[in-house]
């Protein structure tokens, strides 16, 4: 009796695993063809029936960087990218530790987060692009870096707040009735503590950055343009190099595919602002 | 940050006073009141980008619920490599917006597209994804298939805190699979669903990238939103005080929906799983 169950449960597990990888597959399958036309030659992939087996090769990536120069526009994320989270998270950690400690609501704070995080980028693109204009930052990286930085530092600090909220208060009193100093407590207790949740915090702030197109449109032309803005000059190209397309898709996707799933555990919480744990 | 986003919003509300325009010199320093407001509010097209976002936003948020609610279900039974299935099924959620619109142009090419192609092999007619009558639909798919994983993971994180005992119980006194999801499973996961479909009305209302890299809005305005509609007014026409008009509607038209929603979820309903 007990063996019996015991098979029909792994035959009942066996049989969900298999309709998982066909689910998988089918529903992955965009994304599968986008990484498999990076490794095809092109005109495997407009040929009518599209070819599945193919001979892999990496023409594309090899067009991407000698013809399309794709390497300026990786570098430029990289660049607007990462000192866009080392600023956010330099700012805010310090900010979202203080206000740890003085509400436990944080009312004001939330409607400005809130604010921040509804208005639509386009609603405020027609003034930055003419501030930018004005002030001579057009296609710069500090033009990027600034608005990059705003946009998120609310964000950062609302979550950084609950990482910092779920220590125990009475480590800090006990820190400073030892002698401590706020700032020691803050570098010497607290980060450390909050180690995780300030990765996590860097990679949401990441991956917003790296993703961002809208303000990349408008601030850029030849200098500082991000790689999800190469995605626009395939689209107008005359005669679309799709291998080309294939392999700058996986090289921008790839690197925010990684870092979500190195922090998978922290994504709920990341995504919700911290509503849900 | 109050600077570097309330600055432009204060500047922008002066400019939709203006009858400026790019193309116009001197433009700027026309005081024309609130005739762009009243221009806008007036224009056809306007409405029609209005209509588009409601549908698109509607559309998608419920079919990215439904499906959500599927697939966090599905994913909540017990069979092999579960957690490897779950990250695996995070991924169309990450993957840089614009980078999902130029592909799935690709995907919804009429004659040489993969869509097209297996649709042939399964015997149906190919579909002219980006044509007048099916764009809008076309478009509602592609964020289907990005946003669905959002919605799972979160109904996910609800499932994996609901107390197994309440269920085995109700079982025990003899209620059903279904009668268990339906009385039990689903109050539960009903402020999940809530703060997920918050965020997501937020998200899916100021959506730009896919749409711009898929249809550039078109053809002729059936998939543009108020985003592209925003967009092409002030960076096509350079019409700055209608573009910022339109944008203090759009800003007005958004927080009327979200803020209360997201105000209500986080003054009430906040789920913690501890």
């Amino acid at each position: 009796m007990a063996i019996s169950s015991r098979t029909n449960r792994t035959t009942r597990k066996l049989l969900w695993t298999l309709f998982w990888c066909v689910l998988a597959f089918v529903y992955l399958f965009p994304y599968t063809w986008m990484v498999l036309t990076g490794f095809r030659h092109g005109v495997d992939t407009i040929s009518m029936p599209p070819r599945f087996i193919f001979e892999p090769t990496l023409a594309g990536f090899r067009h991407l960087f000698e013809v399309t120069g794709f390497q300026k526009y990786i570098i430029n994320s990289a660049v607007v990218t990462i000192l866009s989270v080392v600023l956010v998270i330099g700012v805010s950690a310090p900010a979202a530790y203080a206000l740890a400690q003085i509400s436990k609501r944080g009312g004001a704070l939330l409607v400005a987060i809130l604010v921040a995080r509804i208005i639509p980028g386009i609603a405020i693109g027609v003034p930055v692009y003419l501030l930018a204009t004005r002030l001579h930052q057009l296609d710069t990286y500090q033009a990027l870096v600034i608005i990059n930085v705003a946009v998120n530092i609310p964000f950062a600090i609302w979550l950084m707040r609950s990482f910092f909220m779920e220590v125990h208060p009475t480590l800090r009193e006990a820190a400073i009735s030892d002698g401590c100093s706020e700032w020691q407590v803050f570098t010497k207790i607290m980060l450390p503590l909050v180690l995780g949740g300030m990765l996590a915090t860097s990679v949401f702030v990441f991956i917003a950055v790296w993703n961002e197109f809208l303000f990349a449109l408008i601030l850029t032309t030849s200098v500082s343009p991000t790689a999800p803005l190469a995605m626009l000059g395939f689209r107008t190209q005359y005669g679309v190099q799709w291998d080309a397309v294939g392999a700058a898709a996986f090289l921008v996707s790839t690197p925010v595919i990684v870092f979500a799933f190195i922090m998978q555990r922290y994504l709920v919480q990341g995504l919700t602002m911290g509503s849900v744990k | 940050m109050l600077l570097v986003l309330g600055v432009p919003l204060v500047y922008s509300f002066y400019y939709s006073l203006t009858g400026w325009s790019l193309v116009i010199p001197g433009s700027d320093q026309d005081f024309i009141g609130l005739l762009n407001y009243t221009d806008v509010l007036k224009s056809s097209e306007f409405w029609a980008s209005i209509r588009v976002t409601l549908i698109y936003a509607v559309v998608a948020v419920s079919l990215e619920c439904a499906l959500g609610i599927m697939f966090a279900v599905l994913l909540n039974l017990e069979f092999f490599g579960r957690g490897l299935f779950r990250s695996l099924m995070l991924i169309p959620m990450v993957i840089t917006p614009a980078v999902v619109g130029i592909f799935w142009k690709l995907l919804y090419e009429q004659d040489s597209g993969v869509f097209n192609y297996l649709l042939g092999t399964l015997g149906f007619e190919p579909v002219p994804w980006l044509s007048l009558t099916v764009a809008l639909a076309s478009v509602i798919i592609m964020d289907v298939w990005q946003s669905t994983p959002f919605f799972t993971l979160i109904i996910l994180a609800g499932l994996q805190s609901l107390d197994r005992d309440t269920v085995s119980a109700a079982q025990a006194d003899g209620a059903n699979a279904l009668q268990v999801f339906r009385y039990l499973t689903l109050p539960h996961l009903v402020p999940y669903i809530m703060i997920a479909a918050a965020f997501r009305i937020i998200g899916v209302m100021a959506d730009f990238d896919k749409i711009f890299l898929l249809t550039l809005g078109g053809p002729g305005n059936v998939t543009t939103t108020l985003s592209v509609y925003a967009y092409n007014t002030g960076f096509k026409v350079f019409d700055i005080g209608r573009t910022t008009a339109i944008s203090w509607i759009y800003v007005v038209f958004v927080l009327a929906i979200s803020a209360p929603l997201i105000w209500r979820l986080f003054r009430g309903a906040s789920v913690n799983r501890h």
